[in-house]
């Protein structure tokens, strides 16, 4: 059975395509064009030899994030290493993979010396399901202590890496075994598996909420595709395999959304069609109350949840944005005046409907929001649709919407593209923000000059050091901006939290607020202070707020907090990467000159124009 | 064509897809010993594949006992009979 159902079948032409990865000859475009299907264990297999290949790596490697994975399991892993390797490359991910011996968790994680320690890996994995801990066969008299010490085990192999291989590790909650012992009986009884699962389920998301750990939530992922189908005893029992076929490839794109959303990969705005995937029917055709959208119907009931989920996605940060083939007064008026539509103009940052193309529009959307191409996910019940814009825009996630509306929410939510490591409250206004920002480009055109504009947004700014109350989105901007970003460096929570203790570091978090709205903690600045000078370690801004001077206050403000501290030179490097065109310049532009000497950029503060843009300072209370 | 040439047509197939690059040509008289990469878990991924694609389960002693590919054919028919 076949599950996976936001992926296209696989292509006929796949064992072609694969031949041609190997050969040099296919290009980024074709990759995915096999890639974003529904590849089995072989295939996967197949594909990933190609893709490793001297001649395909050369072609196809660049862009992806290079992350090296540990893994440490109780049960076989070798059927596991293609599956997730091809769910990491759907994710941006390239994964080098490093498996300990079977069942190693303990001696892998208490020496430096270790076979994983050594791989210098960025994660580990701790793929452990209830056969490696003792309640799966302890006696029914012991399980509550069997909780506790199963809890100290993986937490002290968890903090054993940490220790050893100096990364923190992804570990997992269990999934509940495919039958009960005594019924109904057993969720009641503390001592049976299941209630005992439960338990340690609970309790170890609560041991892993204060730790620089990752919770693999395995448990709701084996619950989704059912216990019988998740597990294969009989290939646990021949060759210690834990899961079946279909139970790995689901294992596998968990996996593979937590290491992307850790390496910044998850998209961040839902673009959906409307005729026939937002209402039933076509409004140009059927009328403004010829649309399929009516509470009570079925047709409508479908077409509303998809918009439910929309705008439940919008609640949590995701910014929502149309793109139709339609008038755009027809499309607009359904928003504006139809009483069953649950998604309002007030909720669509960018709203396109025309008759042009939609690669053309995405890009368009994609450009008026500021963000990559890659960060979008494109809804369409047309299959048309869907195959122009794979084919032209390869970095878009389609998902495969079948013919029954009733589907497409879950299959949106099952392709889990929004894979979330936290929720800060800046989450929860994103999308206002991004919407805001729609607006502020409309009154862009209308300002005569730049400066008048920047005036009128009436902005003010506020930096703190980093504090426990911004850490996390500290953390989230520092692994997932990509354009403005210096030097593109990722810290993890716990580094970002020992920065903040390290009183021979300067970190700032910035905000801003105009008259649209706040934005939240958009910008953040690390310093390594020495006597004479103050090297600048990292530097990002949102793409939210480019373009509104803010680079230049903080600069102001950065010169002015060495002045006061008595440092005359700060230094400064720009690395370039794939993304990071946008700040090639920012340095001279700021005033950094090149020394050819330390071949960095530096910047005498004596000699230094503030360039005091229209941004006041709002003091840190 | 007989049955027992349409599972082996359809075993040759599945041998590419499990044992992609290896260096041996397909027959009814190939066994484990012919294939280095037929090892135990190679031969999960194989059964497993065979099952999927002809809609059939084996047992679990069968693992060990079909190793070679007219046993393959042999249960193959029987559990399609």
């Amino acid at each position: 059975m076949q599950n996976r159902d936001w992926l296209p079948p696989v292509a006929d032409d796949f064992k072609t395509i694969c031949k041609q990865i190997t050969e040099g000859s296919a290009d980024r475009a074709s990759l995915a064009r096999v890639l974003h299907t529904q590849l089995d264990v072989n295939q996967c297999t197949r594909l990933m030899k190609a893709v490793c290949s001297d001649a395909g790596a050369s072609v196809i490697a660049c862009g992806f994030a290079q992350v090296k994975l540990g893994i440490v399991s109780n049960s076989t892993q070798d059927l596991l290493v293609a599956p997730l390797f091809i769910a990491g490359l759907r994710r941006g991910v390239w994964l080098n993979i490093c498996l300990a011996d079977f069942d190693q968790a303990w001696q892998e994680s208490q020496s430096v010396n270790s076979k994983l320690c050594q791989f210098g890996p960025d994660f580990i994995l701790i793929n452990q399901d209830y056969r490696g801990y003792p309640f799966a066969n302890g006696g029914v008299s012991q399980a509550k202590s069997d909780v506790r010490s199963s809890l100290d085990f993986i937490t002290q192999v968890a903090d054993g890496f940490l220790a050893n291989a100096g990364v923190p590790c992804i570990v997992q909650n269990l999934a509940l075994p495919p039958a009960n012992l005594l019924g109904n009986f057993d969720i009641r009884h503390h001592t049976a598996l299941s209630a005992t699962i439960l338990a340690f389920n609970q309790q170890l998301a609560e041991r892993l909420s204060d730790s620089p750990h990752y919770l693999l939530d395995v448990f709701s992922e084996a619950a989704h595709l059912g216990g019988t189908q998740w597990f294969d005893q009989r290939s646990w029992l021949s060759s210690r395999i834990a899961l079946s076929e279909e139970g790995t490839l689901f294992y596998c794109e968990r996996v593979a959304a937590l290491v992307g959303a850790i390496k910044g990969k998850s998209r961040k705005c839902l673009v959906l069609d409307l005729d026939n995937t937002l209402w039933g029917g076509v409004i140009g055709d059927d009328g403004l109350y010829g649309i399929a959208i009516q509470p009570g119907t079925p047709r409508g009931e479908a077409h509303l949840r998809l918009q439910q989920l929309a705008l439940e996605l919008k609640q949590a940060g995701i910014i929502l944005a149309v793109c139709s083939k339609n008038d755009e007064k027809n499309a607009l008026e359904a928003f504006q005046v139809h009483p069953d539509m649950l998604l309002k103009e007030t909720d669509i940052a960018v709203f396109v409907a025309n008759w042009q193309d939609k690669p053309t529009n995405l890009q368009f959307i994609a450009t008026t929001l500021n963000i990559g191409i890659d960060a979008l996910v494109f809804v369409d019940d047309n299959p048309a649709e869907r195959e122009i814009v794979r084919k032209m825009l390869p970095d878009v996630a389609v998902p495969e919407m079948g013919r029954d509306p009733s589907t497409y929410a879950d299959i949106l939510m099952r392709a889990n593209y929004f894979e979330s490591l936290s929720q800060t409250e800046d989450d929860l206004h994103r999308a206002d923000q991004y919407r805001a920002n729609a607006a502020r480009s409309k009154l862009q055109n209308n300002a005569t000059d730049m400066q008048e504009y920047l005036r009128s947004l009436e902005m003010v700014a506020r930096v703190e050091p980093f504090l426990s109350s911004n850490i996390v989105r500290v953390t989230q901007l520092v692994n997932k901006t990509n354009q403005f970003n210096l030097t593109t460096k990722r810290y993890t929570q716990d580094q970002i939290e020992r920065m903040a203790a390290n009183v021979d570091m300067l970190t700032l978090s910035v905000r801003l607020a105009d008259r649209f709205g706040d934005n939240g903690l958009v910008s953040v600045v690390i310093c390594h202070k020495q006597p004479m000078q103050l090297e600048i370690d990292s530097w990002l801004m949102s793409c939210r707020v480019i373009k509104r001077d803010l680079e230049h206050w903080i600069c102001d403000y950065l010169v002015e907090h060495a002045i006061t501290s008595g440092i005359n030179q700060i230094i400064a490097r720009y690395l370039p990467t794939e993304k990071n065109v946008l700040v090639e310049n920012l340095l001279p532009e700021l005033g950094f000159c090149w020394d050819e000497q330390l071949q960095v950029w530096s910047l005498d503060t004596r000699h230094y124009q503030f360039h005091r843009p229209p941004i006041s300072k709002l003091e840190a209370s | 064509m007989s049955e027992r040439t349409e599972v082996l047509s359809a075993l040759e197939d599945i041998f590419d897809d499990v044992f992609m690059d290896a260096d041996v040509s397909f027959s009814d008289s190939l066994s484990s010993d012919d294939i280095e990469e037929w090892d135990s878990l190679a031969q999960i991924r194989l059964l497993t594949t065979i099952e999927k694609h002809f809609s059939i389960q084996f047992e679990i002693e069968q693992i060990d006992q079909l190793k070679s590919v007219s046993s393959l054919v042999d249960a193959i028919l029987a559990k399609m009979a």
